[in-house]
């Protein structure tokens, strides 16, 4: 069998930085990822099955058939329907079609117990760790991933010790539209930081400014994700083997608790082992749970990590209250990825609900989710009124929307169904509980700034989708195993161990404690750039 | 999948959902194949319902005018889907005639305004109306 120094199971934005600071480091490392290793090509501009569009399917994975979960009701779902929490699964995981949003969370968002205190029935809580702790990674992120800003503009957060290392994209109509709207509030406003080069970084292209960024791939690279840099990296250097098409379903782990390995299950059905001194978890909120429970042994009945029963719990996303206006002149100019300014004048601070979060402009809006979603409802659905109102008024829709600081609750859970099977024979997730109800009240709070802001960048008429009380996870998934000092209170210690485990880490947004109102991904790699680091160091 | 009279019918009311003016209707753009090839795909489960669709509004026009639908007049035409959408049907109907007319809009959207790979959007057309351009 095999031997390798690591085992990283799962290569998204978490994983793949490990890849990187290990295989760096001279590391020998085995990188297991159940999706494929998709070129351009291979992750279609299908504007019915993608990844931020899942009418039919996805172009990102994972597959429809084989892979259920399912729900409270008792229903078994596919990848693409609703309620299935889907991400990614591919290498570079959701980087590979993300938006690309490269925002740091604030000081306060890793003190929400202490600023807000703990709702009722709510497991809300500090991270064991602040901002200054992470300050370092996310600056190693953002100029080893690569990100264009402009950190004068980050007025809410700490100054930065260095800038940005590209400035930010020009603007397009919208946000030049948006950005007035915001000055005639007195918001802040601010561009909005992307893993986008703005001008050749990395050994890579500057961003052609198409219009197919959000949920589809970058046709010359110029999106960073860790599949074009961290990843890379570590296959350069020789010391990082990549399996892709590849199962996890088994993390393999002694009396004493020591792990020793994986097992994994190809596509082709052929199972497969390797040892290795650590395994690190990088599968994402749902699926790292999983596998943690499909691990269970005598000393942990429950799943490695989780004799305290908190693997599972706490699931979060992000609420993304949004807000649509018809504006009297064409706000869309085929510039993308458009979506650009944003304010972070509402995270904090707000009269009357807990936390809050970023509010921004949207990404070029596909026609047929314009159509389906954006268009008001009070027009004719067919007929010559309903095509001449997209030939007239597509290019005037603008929107605002953002991701919404939740509140977590314990009840918001993955759990294992015994009795459901994915197309390997392992037991599915089983997703239940929702999030706490003071998040749809902050969400309903920032619904209305969103409508605000509209009207006041020039909006004639507003409308939109106000939040109800459900279970959220989905793109950015997380908080399923949280960090903390407390192996009663949290799974992994705030280097990322597995309480219980010498070599077991999760490296994911699943370690969040809360998930800040911002999208998370340079979180996820900050953390896992100090706790890989740390691995490293402490070898 | 569909007879002669069942094509005739979905194709004219394909173009009343997405009418031609100076821009193609739908027919023209092709939303009847890309409502073709997701019969075959994800709305596989419509392929007897679809066929059944054309049927019922087939017997509607005939119950009301004694004509094909897709002979009558687009303003007919219109009024008749208008009723099928409320559900005002003289007819026996075999599936819901509110709920289908509402999914069968959606799918001509679909076709009309999704990628031309899906089959419909012949040549990006509809793109080029709204003025979405892909540059990249």
């Amino acid at each position: 069998m095999s031997h390798y120094d690591a085992i990283i199971v799962g290569a998204g934005a978490g994983g793949g930085v490990a890849a990187g600071v290990l295989a760096t480091a001279g590391k020998r490392i085995l990188m297991l990822e159940r999706g494929p290793h998709s070129d351009f090509a291979q992750v279609p501009r299908d504007h019915l099955r993608n990844q931020r569009m899942s009418f039919y399917g996805h172009n990102a994975g994972p597959d429809i058939e084989g892979n259920p979960r399912t729900l409270e009701d008792g229903s078994i779902i596919q990848p693409h329907q609703r309620g299935y929490q889907n991400n990614a699964a591919m290498v570079g995981g959701g980087t590979r079609v993300f938006g690309a949003q490269a925002w740091r969370f604030m000081p306060q968002d890793f003190r929400m117990a202490s600023i807000y205190g703990v709702p009722e029935g709510s497991s809300l809580a500090d991270w064991p760790i602040d901002y200054e702790e992470l300050a370092p990674w996310y600056e190693r992120a953002e100029w080893e991933i690569g990100v264009s800003g402009t950190d004068s503009a980050m007025t809410h957060l700490p100054p930065y010790r260095k800038p940005y290392p590209m400035p930010s994209l020009e603007p397009n109509t919208a946000m030049r539209t948006h950005m007035k709207g915001l000055e005639s509030l007195g918001w802040q406003a601010l561009p909005m930081p992307q893993f986008i080069n703005s001008e050749p970084y990395g050994g890579r292209q500057a961003c052609i400014r198409c219009q197919h960024c959000v949920g589809f791939a970058c046709p010359v690279e110029a999106k960073n994700g860790t599949h074009n840099t961290t990843i890379a990296t570590a296959l350069r250097s020789g010391n990082c083997e990549l399996r892709s098409g590849v199962m996890v379903e088994r993390i393999d782990c002694d009396a004493g608790g020591r792990v020793r390995g994986v097992n994994w299950i190809g596509n082709d059905g052929e199972r497969d082992s390797a040892t290795a001194d650590i395994v690190i978890v990088s599968a994402g909120a749902v699926e790292s749970a999983r596998l943690l429970f499909n691990s269970a042994t005598a000393r942990e009945p429950q799943g490695l990590g989780n004799n305290s029963d908190q693997v599972g719990r706490h699931l979060q996303g992000h609420y993304y209250p949004l807000a649509i206006g018809l504006f009297p002149e064409r706000m869309m100019d085929n510039l993308g990825p458009g979506g650009g300014v944003a304010t972070c004048q509402f995270n904090h601070d707000n009269p009357d609900v807990i936390g809050g979060g970023m509010l921004a402009d949207d990404f070029i809006v596909l026609p047929i989710i314009s159509w389906k979603m954006y268009a008001p409802r009070d027009i004719p659905r067919w007929g010559l009124s309903a095509k001449q109102f997209m030939r007239e008024k597509y290019r005037c829709l603008g929107d605002i929307k953002g991701p919404v600081h939740e509140i977590p609750s314990p009840d918001g859970r993955v759990t294992l169904d015994p009795k459901v099977r994915d197309k390997f024979g392992i037991p599915v997730a089983h997703l239940s509980g929702t999030t706490h109800p003071e998040t749809v009240r902050t969400a309903t709070f920032m619904y209305e700034r969103a409508e605000e802001w509209l009207r006041a960048s020039g909006a004639e008429k507003v409308w939109g989708y106000r939040p109800d009380l459900r279970l959220s996870g989905g793109q950015h998934q997380a908080g399923t195993c949280r960090m903390g000092e407390d192996p009663a209170e949290s799974v992994v210690d705030p280097w990322q161990r597995v309480h219980g485990h010498d070599n077991l880490f999760v490296l994911d947004g699943s370690v969040h404690v809360t998930n800040g109102g911002f999208n998370p991904v340079l979180t996820i790699m900050a953390t896992s750039w100090r706790a890989a680091e740390h691995i490293v160091e402490q070898w | 999948m569909f007879n002669d009279l069942q094509l005739r019918t979905l194709h004219a009311a394909i173009d009343r959902v997405i009418p031609p003016d100076d821009f193609p209707g739908g027919v023209e753009a092709g939303v009847a194949d890309y409502l073709h090839g997701q019969l075959g795909r994800d709305l596989a489960h419509l392929a007897t319902d679809y066929p059944r669709f054309c049927d019922a509004l087939e017997g509607e026009a005939q119950a009301l005018h004694g004509q094909a639908f897709a002979a009558l007049a687009a303003e007919a035409q219109d009024i008749l889907l208008a009723r099928v959408e409320r559900a005002e049907v003289s007819t026996d109907w075999p599936l819901d005639p509110s709920a289908f007319f509402a999914a069968f809009i959606e799918h001509c959207a679909e076709g009309f305004y999704s990628d031309p790979g899906n089959g419909g959007n012949r040549d990006g057309v509809a793109w080029r109306m709204i003025g979405y351009e892909v540059n990249g």
